[in-house]
């Protein structure tokens, strides 16, 4: 007891200095990530695929690597673990900090596992990280691709929703004609690579429509829904709300279908150009709702990331 | 004595002219023996021949339009499905579609057309590039195809992009034309000519920003090629198509011969053209939003984003497909992902012949398409 005590205790000191570490932005070591992610593992297969979270809670969406304002967020919604966390996906690619990023919430996880619940988004996907960056990043943080493996091995474990005492219902992309209930979500396997299509894909990819019914989503996966989707949905399984990420809305966050639906996006500036406010949405233990908006962190230094010269393009 | 010693000199003389003569052969055929030419010029010459164009389309055609002494090439492949019209980047040609059209026809109809003042089309003014024109080339080169009754268009543009979104609009316009029209469209449960848009490697903020570079980028190309190999060598060793066969097909149709220099140039002259260039660009992003189609975007990078297409993508409002290992020829470098991806999103949005296929989709109450 007093040794494992003592190991425990060593390990949370460990922790606590790497968290520290990461909160000025110097990514982890090889060794300690690959550890790092062992523990995240454990803990996550052991979350449902409709996480049960309790209030009060700060909901946010998307980060995409940008460490900055994540660090900004912190400090306006309160630091971990004295404010609760809901992170619904899309930790990386696009910022030039994907790995500060996750290796960060990943930390507070594992850290923290009962203040924090952090979901996967469409771009915790082997396949999409080596296009949009955090498969690059990675090679040029660390001079090979064992970290990209280790996390996207591990992304393969976050859970795909999330349920806010019963009543608000949380995850990146939106609702597939393929599920119904919770229960639907709750009985599939879902540590594999984010398909192309089907139930997992949709709840990743898919996005609210101002027409009703089902729609071929412009995006290539996942599907559009309508007002009379959300609101059956909703109904079957005695929901208030459905909080989701994955667009980028200009004030950060976004009513649908008459407030049962919201998107929330917090990565203000989204790739340093696109000018929009981000937002988190706290929930109080009343369930009453509060959006905090704001701005990208101030600017400092961008990294050494060269653009390529202009070439042949008429 | 002398005498005799100065004739045994004499046949001596004649001896070592005649083992030089030997020498020298058995020395010429050594040397040709030791460098080897011809058989890897032959090699090199075979590497880069021209391909026709009939080993990947179908059929080619002129397409005059009335009231004018103008002359529009097309290539077509494909005998059912939506038409996959083409317009190419400019210096390019209708055959920079061709190895991907072979592919394509399978499922769709291909229309790839040489624009004015490329490949084979004639024009009164060959270096008038302006949009206006162009876009009023492309309606007429259709209205000649297809008359008042054009089937699903998908249009396909490769860097002249904005003519996609100018067109676009037009042949929804042409639909809601007319109260015979109109009721014919209904007849045919079609929505509209128009029926999605396929954008190739341009973004407008990038495009922009690197028009102040264009000029140097055309002069620093290799001008004048003593061989059609020599140019299609080129193309692939220190141009900018990396796909040898599409290469072969495509870029003998972009030059043409100079009798007086007795060399190969460029057929279009692009350096000519730069008062339309920026009318090429500016507002191709909203244009591109706004299109109420199906919308694809492939880009050869994924820094090629501006502000507004990074906005529009993360709102969901159009497809996005970053081909990696290609070259701005993103349909020369790679034509079967080029055209398994052009497939794949017709068959997504299930555009048909005249248009989507399955108005019951948008049912409520969890439908399964």
């Amino acid at each position: 007891m007093g040794a494992n005590s003592l190991s425990s205790a060593e390990s949370t000191l460990d922790l606590d200095e790497q968290i520290s570490q990461l909160m000025q932005c110097k990514p982890l070591s090889e060794h300690q990530v690959r550890v790092l992610c062992e523990k995240a593992k454990e803990i996550l297969m052991d979350e449902s695929n409709v996480q049960p979270v309790k209030s009060p809670v700060t909901i946010c969406g998307d980060i995409h690597g940008q460490f900055h304002d994540l660090a900004e967020l912190f400090r306006i919604g309160g630091k971990c673990p004295d404010t609760n966390y809901l992170f619904m996906g899309d930790y990386v690619d696009r910022g030039y900090y994907s790995v500060e990023t996750v290796t960060l919430l990943v930390s507070l996880k594992v850290r923290y596992p009962q203040r924090i619940t952090i979901l996967r988004g469409n771009h915790e996907s082997r396949q999409i990280t080596q296009v949009y960056g955090f498969y690059d990043e990675c090679l040029r943080k660390y001079g090979n691709a064992s970290v990209w493996k280790i996390f996207t091995d591990l992304f393969d474990f976050f859970p795909l929703t999330a349920l806010v005492e019963s009543e608000i219902f949380c995850l990146h992309g939106g609702l597939s004609p393929s599920i119904e209930t919770l229960d639907n979500i709750r009985n599939f396997d879902r540590v594999q690579e984010v398909p192309h299509e089907g139930p997992m894909c949709d709840l990743l990819w898919s996005d609210p429509d101002d027409r009703c019914g089902w729609g071929i989503s412009p995006r290539g996966a996942g599907y559009t829904f309508g007002q009379d989707i959300s609101e059956q949905f909703n109904h079957t399984n005695k929901l208030k709300l459905i909080a989701r990420a994955h667009q980028l809305v200009m004030d950060g966050f976004n009513w649908a279908h008459e407030q049962k639906v919201v998107t929330i996006f917090s990565a203000p500036n989204y790739c340093y150009r696109c000018g929009n406010m981000a937002s988190i949405l706290e929930v109080d233990d009343s369930m009453g709702h509060t959006f905090i908006q704001f701005d990208p962190a101030p600017r400092r230094g961008e990294p050494d990331v060269t653009r390529r010269t202009p070439d042949y393009f008429l | 004595m002398d005498s005799s010693s100065h004739m045994a000199s004499l046949p001596e003389d004649i001896i070592t002219d005649e083992h030089l003569q030997q020498q020298t052969q058995p020395a010429s055929a050594s040397a040709f023996a030791s460098v080897p030419q011809r058989p890897p010029t032959k090699s090199s010459s075979e590497k880069y021949a021209p391909l026709d164009w009939s080993v990947y389309f179908d059929k080619e055609d002129d397409v005059a339009i009335p009231e004018s002494n103008d002359v529009f090439h097309v290539y077509t492949a494909g005998t059912e499905g939506p038409v996959v019209f083409c317009l190419h980047g400019g210096g390019y040609s209708g055959l920079s579609f061709a190895v991907s059209a072979s592919k394509i026809k399978e499922k769709a109809r291909v229309v790839a057309m040489d624009l004015r003042g490329h490949g084979k089309s004639l024009t009164e003014d060959d270096l008038d590039l302006s949009v206006e024109t162009m876009c009023n080339d492309v309606l007429a080169v259709i209205k000649e195809l297809y008359s008042d009754s054009p089937p699903a268009i998908i249009l396909v543009g490769h860097s002249c992009i904005i003519l996609l979104t100018i067109i676009g609009k037009k042949l929804l316009h042409h639909q809601s034309m007319g109260g015979s029209i109109a009721v014919h469209v209904a007849a045919r449960r079609s929505l509209s000519a128009l029926a999605g848009l396929v954008v190739v490697d341009v973004v407008e903020g990038t495009a922009m920003a690197s028009l102040i570079h264009m000029q140097k980028i055309l002069s620093s190309r290799m001008q004048h090629f003593s061989s059609i190999e020599k140019a299609i060598e080129w193309s692939v060793r220190g141009g900018s198509l990396r796909n040898i066969d599409s290469a072969r097909v495509s870029i003998p149709a972009t030059l043409k011969y100079d009798h007086s220099k007795k060399c190969y140039l460029y057929r279009t002259e692009l350096e000519k053209t730069e008062q339309y260039w920026k009318g090429w660009y500016e507002g191709l992003s909203d244009k591109f939003l706004s299109c109420p189609v199906p919308k694809l975007l492939l880009l050869a990078g994924t820094d090629r984003l501006d502000r507004s297409l990074t906005i529009g993508q993360m709102q969901g409002k159009f497809q996005m497909v970053v081909v990696r290992h290609t070259g701005h020829a993103i349909q020369e470098d790679v034509p079967d992902e080029f055209a398994t991806l052009i497939v794949n999103f017709i068959s997504r949005n299930r555009i048909g012949p005249h248009g989507i296929e399955i108005p019951g989709l948008r049912k409520p109450a969890f439908s399964k398409p």
